[in-house]
Order: C-alpha cells, then sequence, then structure tokens
C-alpha cells in the first residue's frame, strides 16, 4: 500500500498556500522498514499502531459545522432513524478544539474561507476532512463568482461524499471510509519514538472498487409503481 | 420554434385606475409613465426627483401600503426589447405592498450610467436599509441619506458589483482560489467588528461594553450567520447582523441558466422548501409563456407543496425546541421527516431538492399505489403533532422561555416586511394562499391559524397548527385528484411531450432545440408570488425573448427576518435572543440566496 507523508511545518512563509505543509509520497509501509530493523520491536509497533488506531477509529467526536442543505442531511444522520451512534460518532462537539473531524456540509463560500480555515487551525491533532456534496467537492452546480470550487483548494480533505445532498447512509459510508482510512494511519507513537511524520494511506477509489457490481445492473426500477 | 402567446398586457387600461389616478394628481400627469407587464400589478416609472414624495404618499395614504415588500435593480444596458421604456441604464424597482387594498404597486426609477444616485427611503420604511445595501454591493448604485452604506452579501475586500451585467458570473472565469498564510490575516482581519463604523458607543457611564461574535458558525445561528452583540452584562445594547456568508449568486445564475434548466437552483435557495421554491418560478414562468396547467396538474403541485411545508415545519420545531435547550423533540421530528421523505420521495425520486415541477405542470405523474402511501403519513401525523404539544408546548419551561419573548406587534412586522407565520403570530389575517389564491388553492377547504401576542411562542404553536391544516390540504388531495394530464397542452411545455417527437423531421427538431438550447419567451415582465414555508416568497423575471432570463429577482421572506432581529432584541437577554432565532425559523440560502 502506498502512502502520503506529511510533516509538521518548523517555520511558515507569509506567502505559503494553505494546505499547509510539505507533502510526499511513500510506496513502502513505514512500519515494514521498523519490521526490517527489528522483528520485535516491529510487531510491537504494529500491533500498537493497530490499537490506537482502533480506539481512534470508533471514537471519533465530529465538529458541529454545517453550511448548507447538506448540513440537515448531515444532522438526519445523527437523528433516531439513521443513529450514527452505532459507528461511535455521535458526540457533537461545538467547539473546534474538542472535535476529531470537521464535515464540510455544504458551499464553501469565498466570504467562508477564511473562517472554515480558522475552525480548522483551531482543531487539535488528530484532526480529519470529509467533504460533503458536490458543492464542498468541487463547486458542484455552483460554478459562480462567491463560490470556492471545492474546499479542497485550501483544506486538506480525507473522504469526499458525493450527491447534491448525499443522502444521510451516504455520509454514514463516509464515516465508514474515514474508520479504514484511520485503521492504515501510522502516526508517531510517542514524540521520542520513530518517525515524526503522518503516514496516510493512500485508500482505493470507490467508483473503481464497485465498478464491476454497477455495471451489473441492466435493469432499473420503473418509476410509474412504487 | 412556434409561439402561441396571444396574452394580453394584464395593466393595459391603467387610466381607470383609481390609484393610479390620485397618484397622477399629486405628482402631475408628465411625471409617470406606465409600463404594461404580467407582474399583476400596476409598474409606475416615476422621476427620481418625485420618489420620496410618491413613496411617502402611498405610505401615508387611507388604507396605506404599509409594507416595502422589495427593492432590488436591473441592469438595462444590454437589454433589446424595451421599447416604450423611459431611457435607464439601471431601473431601481420599489416593490410596495397594502394588505388592506390587498394590492401591490411598483415604481420604477430609471437612472443613468455616470450618475447612479437616489435618495434612500430608510427614513420612511426601515428594512429599506439592507436591500438598499444590497443593491449598492450588487449595482454599485449609492443611496443618499443611508445611515451605513456598505457592502452585505459579498465580503468586504470584494473587487466589483456581480449583478452588472459586465462582472464575471462564473468562478471558472477568474483565477483559481488560493488562501496563502497572508491572505488568511488580511480577511480575518477584514471581518473584525468595528463599533466606532456602527454608530456604537464603547461605554457607557464608565462601564465598558463587551462586544460578543456571535457566528459565523455557532450552534444556535442555523447556519452561517453572524450576529455581533453590544452587551452590558446579559442586556443586549444593541446588535448588527452580518449576512452574505451563504450567497451562491442564484440571481445572476438565473441569467445564465436556460428557463427550464434554472428550476433546480430554484430548490435549493430555501433548501428545507424542496418543490415548494419551484413554485413561484413556475408560476411566473408560465405567466410569461401563457401556459394554463391542468387540474390535476394544479392538485399535485398543492399536495407536495404542502408535503413539504409539513417537512420544513418540522424541522423548524425540532431544532427551535433544541435552542430553548430541549433536545430529545429533534429525533422524533426527524423521525416524522423521515416519514414524509419516504412519501416525498416514492413520488419524486429525491429527498431534499427534487426539482419536480415543470413549466406546464409536473416531471412525471404520481406513481401507481401514492394514495395510500400519502394516507400513511396523514394517518401518522396528527398524534404526533398533539403529542408535541402536550410534552412541549404546554410544558412550563418552554412556556416560561418563550411567552412575551421577542414579541412585536403587526404594525412593526409591517414596517419590517414581516410575512409568513411570523406576521400571522402577531394576530394578521394575511395569508397569500387566501388573500390571492395562486396555483389552485381557491378549492381547497382550510383555516388561517393565527397567534395573538407576537411572541416566540406563538410562532411555535402557530406552526403546528399549520401542519394539521396542511394534512387537511393533502388528505383533500387525496379524496379528489382530479384525472387528467398531469402536462398542459402547450408548444412551450418543457420538456416537450416524447410521444410527439417522433412524427417527423420538424417535430424531432423542435424536440431537440426545445431539449438543448431550452423554450424561447416572449420578452415582458412576469411576478407571481406565493406563501412559502417560512412567508412571502416572489420570483421577479424580466425576459429579453430569449433562452435564458435578463434578470431574476427572488424576493425571499428570511431576508427581512434576520434584518428586524436588532429592532426587536434591542434591551433582551442573550437567552431571549437564542429563542428568538429558533423561532424565526430562517435558512441561511433563504437570506442571502
Amino acid at each position: 500500500m502506498s502512502y502520503t507523508l506529511t510533516r509538521a511545518e518548523e517555520s511558515v512563509a507569509a506567502d505559503a498556500r494553505y494546505p499547509l505543509g510539505e507533502s510526499e509520497r511513500v510506496e513502502d509501509d513505514p512500519m515494514r522498514q521498523q519490521v526490517h530493523r527489528n522483528v520485535f520491536t516491529g510487531k510491537l509497533d504494529e500491533v500498537l499502531n493497530s490499537a490506537v488506531n482502533w480506539g481512534r477509529k470508533n471514537s471519533l467526536w465530529p465538529y458541529n459545522f454545517g453550511l448548507s442543505c447538506c448540513y440537515v442531511e448531515m444532522t438526519t444522520a445523527f437523528t433516531a432513524p439513521h443513529d450514527i451512534a452505532r459507528f461511535g460518532a455521535e458526540v457533537i462537539r461545538a467547539s473546534p478544539r474538542q472535535a476529531d473531524f470537521m464535515v464540510i456540509a455544504g458551499t464553501c463560500f469565498i466570504k467562508m474561507a477564511p473562517v472554515i480555515q480558522q475552525l480548522y487551525d483551531q482543531m487539535l491533532e488528530p484532526k480529519w476532512v470529509i467533504s460533503m456534496g458536490s458543492c464542498a467537492n468541487s463547486g458542484g452546480m455552483y460554478d459562480i463568482y462567491s463560490v470556492v470550487q471545492g474546499v479542497d483548494k485550501f483544506l486538506p480533505v480525507d473522504v469526499y461524499v458525493p450527491g447534491c445532498p448525499p443522502r444521510p447512509e451516504a455520509f454514514l459510508e463516509g464515516l465508514q471510509l474515514l474508520q479504514d482510512a484511520i485503521q492504515e494511519e501510522r502516526r508517531p507513537l510517542s514524540w521520542v519514538v520513530g518517525d515524526q511524520g503522518v503516514y496516510r494511506a493512500e485508500m482505493p477509489s470507490q467508483r473503481e472498487t464497485l465498478r464491476d457490481r454497477r455495471i451489473q445492473a441492466t435493469e432499473l426500477r420503473s418509476p410509474d409503481s412504487l | 420554434m412556434s409561439h402561441a402567446s396571444s396574452h394580453s398586457p394584464a395593466q393595459g387600461d391603467a387610466g381607470a385606475d383609481p390609484l393610479i389616478e390620485a397618484l397622477r394628481q399629486r405628482i402631475g400627469d408628465h411625471a409617470l409613465s406606465m409600463q404594461p407587464t404580467l407582474t399583476g400589478m400596476p409598474v409606475v416609472w416615476i422621476d427620481r426627483q418625485t420618489l420620496e414624495a410618491v413613496v411617502r404618499f402611498l405610505r401615508d395614504m387611507p388604507q396605506p401600503f404599509e409594507m416595502l415588500y422589495d427593492l432590488s435593480a436591473i441592469d438595462e444596458r444590454l437589454r433589446a426589447c424595451r421599447e416604450g421604456l423611459p431611457e435607464a441604464d439601471f431601473t431601481v424597482f420599489y416593490h410596495l405592498m397594502s394588505l388592506s387594498r390587498n394590492r401591490d404597486v411598483m415604481l420604477k426609477v430609471a437612472l443613468h450610467e455616470n450618475d447612479l444616485v437616489l435618495p434612500s427611503v430608510t427614513a420612511l420604511y426601515p428594512n429599506a436599509n439592507w436591500y438598499e445595501r444590497e443593491v449598492w454591493d450588487m449595482f454599485g448604485i449609492d443611496f443618499r441619506g443611508h445611515p451605513h452604506l456598505t457592502r452585505i452579501l459579498m465580503p468586504p475586500t470584494w473587487q466589483g458589483h456581480p449583478l452588472r451585467k459586465e462582472h464575471g458570473a462564473r468562478a471558472t472565469e477568474f483565477d483559481p482560489y488560493t488562501l496563502t498564510v497572508e491572505g488568511q490575516a488580511h480577511e480575518q482581519r477584514a471581518l473584525q467588528f468595528d463599533p466606532e463604523a456602527w454608530g456604537m458607543q464603547r461605554e457607557r457611564d464608565g462601564t465598558e461594553f463587551m462586544f460578543l461574535n456571535l457566528g459565523p458558525n455557532h450552534p444556535s445561528a442555523h447556519g452561517a450567520f453572524r450576529l455581533v452583540l453590544q452587551l452590558d452584562g446579559e442586556e443586549i445594547v444593541d446588535c448588527v447582523p452580518d449576512i452574505g456568508y451563504h450567497h451562491r449568486g442564484a440571481e445572476k445564475m438565473g441569467e445564465r441558466q436556460t428557463w427550464h434548466s434554472y428550476i433546480p437552483y430554484t430548490d435549493r435557495v430555501d433548501y428545507t422548501g424542496g418543490v415548494m421554491n419551484n413554485f413561484p418560478y413556475i408560476l411566473a414562468v408560465e405567466k410569461l409563456a401563457g401556459i394554463e396547467v391542468t387540474e390535476r396538474a394544479k392538485v399535485i403541485r398543492v399536495m407536495m407543496a404542502e408535503m413539504f411545508r409539513i417537512s420544513s415545519h418540522l424541522l423548524f420545531l425540532g431544532t427551535y425546541l433544541q435552542d430553548l435547550g430541549a433536545l430529545s423533540p429533534v429525533f422524533y421530528t426527524f423521525t416524522d421527516r423521515q416519514k414524509a421523505y419516504e412519501v416525498i420521495e416514492a413520488i419524486t425520486g429525491f429527498r431534499m431538492h427534487p426539482a419536480w415541477f415543470r413549466i406546464g405542470g409536473t416531471t412525471m405523474d404520481l406513481p401507481r399505489g401514492w394514495d395510500a402511501l400519502v394516507q400513511g403519513f396523514l394517518d401518522w401525523m396528527p398524534r404526533r403533532l398533539r403529542e408535541y404539544e402536550r410534552t412541549m408546548m404546554e410544558n412550563a419551561i418552554v412556556r416560561d422561555r418563550t411567552r412575551h419573548v421577542a414579541a412585536f406587534t403587526t404594525r412593526e412586522a409591517l414596517a419590517w416586511g414581516v410575512t409568513g407565520p411570523n406576521l400571522r403570530a402577531t394576530g394578521c389575517d394575511f395569508d397569500l394562499r387566501k388573500q390571492r389564491p395562486y396555483g389552485g388553492y381557491e378549492q381547497f377547504d382550510f383555516e388561517v391559524p393565527l397567534g395573538g401576542h407576537g411572541d416566540a411562542f406563538d410562532r411555535g404553536q402557530l406552526r403546528i397548527e399549520e401542519m394539521r391544516q396542511s394534512l387537511r390540504i393533502i388528505q383533500q388531495c387525496v379524496d379528489h385528484i382530479p384525472a387528467g394530464d398531469y402536462k398542459a397542452d402547450h408548444p412551450l411545455t418543457t420538456p416537450p411531450p416524447r410521444e410527439r417527437m417522433l412524427e417527423h423531421i420538424e417535430t424531432l427538431i423542435t424536440h431537440f432545440l426545445q431539449v438543448s438550447w431550452g423554450p424561447v419567451l416572449e420578452p415582458g415582465e412576469s411576478l407571481a408570488m406565493i406563501e412559502a414555508t417560512k412567508g412571502l416568497n416572489s420570483y421577479y423575471l424580466t425576459s429579453d425573448g430569449n433562452t435564458t432570463s435578463y434578470r431574476t429577482r427572488i424576493r425571499t421572506p428570511s431576508f427581512p427576518h434576520l434584518q428586524q432581529i436588532p429592532a426587536v432584541m434591542r434591551g433582551g437577554f442573550v437567552p431571549d435572543l437564542i429563542a428568538h432565532l429558533g423561532s424565526i425559523d430562517f435558512v441561511m440560502a433563504d437570506v442571502d440566496r
């Protein structure tokens, strides 16, 4: 599996563009290098890493942040019929400092972008971003002067959920994909142990994973009856 | 492409109108000219010099025009079809409404490019304030005497006026968006609130005020809405709402999408309202096209619009009670919304934004078995509504938190342009579905619930009552749905019937053009107003005889509702403000468009 390595920036130039931090692609699992060095500590690292990641992915606290229509569907996922508590992500935080991930649920406006950046900066590591809906993904149907064409113009996005707006189920799927990605992540276990960079696994695209299944559908249900 | 437009201008014979006669006597015959339109109201062109006098006259006459319903502008510089109209580069229009006369009038003032100045009417109608700021922001027209003419929708650092014709529409026409560390610091500085700029004191009697910034992201701000509070302890001395964090350029979008392909954009204006938003737009287009829809289409439309009214009010109820501190109701109301969505999705194929209305009817007919499904929802809801009343509205804490909180009178409501349930909560009996029935509402039997105190409690209770009436309307739709077509038989109906397409090459070409380029509408102006979920919503369309609209003006109810907040909250307490915000029922897309 290939990884993207991001290191914390030490000093930032004024003309540096968001998202900050150098990223590079790494083909090898950073764990493997450990294994070659010493089989025992390598194994220990792997066990520890996967235990920590298991804890992280099953208690993701979302930041209570909404922009437009998508937020209604996101909220719907939090209520009884969809019950996001099944995935351990029901503890909505009103403060970015207590939240683990931020869902960009709605259109990202030029007037709002600096505010979003400010809120993202206030979140503590480890933190993730789900881009929910076409507007946040790419601007969607709003190719218009006031809209940023995709929140990834300045934020690092982990999962993109398509739809306008996506159904609550789609959001829940996005959350589970984020959980899968977190399980594969490699972060420093301590400030003295190992490499201090963040290795994010490059997860397979769902469009390609599900292609075969999608092509198999040849007959669509008629809208004339329920 | 063929046109079958034989409609005559609605206000052709304006000479017989006593209102216009009175106006003529007041300012002189030569000072005004009439424009025939399909807006359903007299459209009067007047001079800039007489504007204040005319507005004052209309506001102070017996049975006055109590409300400034809308104020915006049109960039006329590229308009080809404007025979008989006074010469103008920009036109500013004032849409006034009289509830006692149950009629409207529109005043238009022509302006020239090198002299874009008008007297402000904020002294006559307080809600002109934001509208004039919007016109300045979007068109660069100056209003003399305005208390604080600054940008309202665009960021303070923005260059240009987006609704001018020379301003680019697409984001992709500009350089791709980037945010640098320096740029971020610059934008943050520009967002800082400066009390002096708003004429606010920093202290009183030696006590310093606290300026509290609520939003643009706050759990009870219902979206990207910012409110700066000037506080003396818990007391709100003054506050300044700051909007524009949700401006999606819906009006500019109307100038590039075809008449047909603009429909999905309307869904997203009041995004809890779904097809309710299609309604005024489609009605205005049908007026321009001269289409009369079938009885069945009318009933289907009313039924779906009322489904969305219920769904929107349920969202309101859940979040309103949540803002008051009751955390569980939202789980119950969202369960009900899920039931509503099951019906909506089965019929339209989509949950929030079905874009299901079409020019001339609806997308498709109701599916087989729809009636049992809708009936299931109708049987489910009444018990639930009763439960909400019993557990919440009769709850002592909810009552204490909302009774006599953020109350305003009918007079104040009208002065600020407040409409819909918030206006009816003050006891004013004005529901457009009764007063000016549209789209087939005259055939239905329902009551208009009214409040008495105009406080946060009445605004909540009234919406529960409205849901009951909506259920009653939907029941009548289920019981008496007429047979027939779901779409009118008219050449401008879009998309045209597929069966006709394959007759011969001519019909194929017509079909192709109408689907790819879209229908061409005759030049003219039309306006359709509806009682939307949150108040009066209207689309004022100007056609220049093209496949797209020349100017699309969307008047939304939430814009004036937010503008009124300082007037209601001065002297109130912070928790009351949260109760008030919950009771207004607004979404930011409905404010900023």
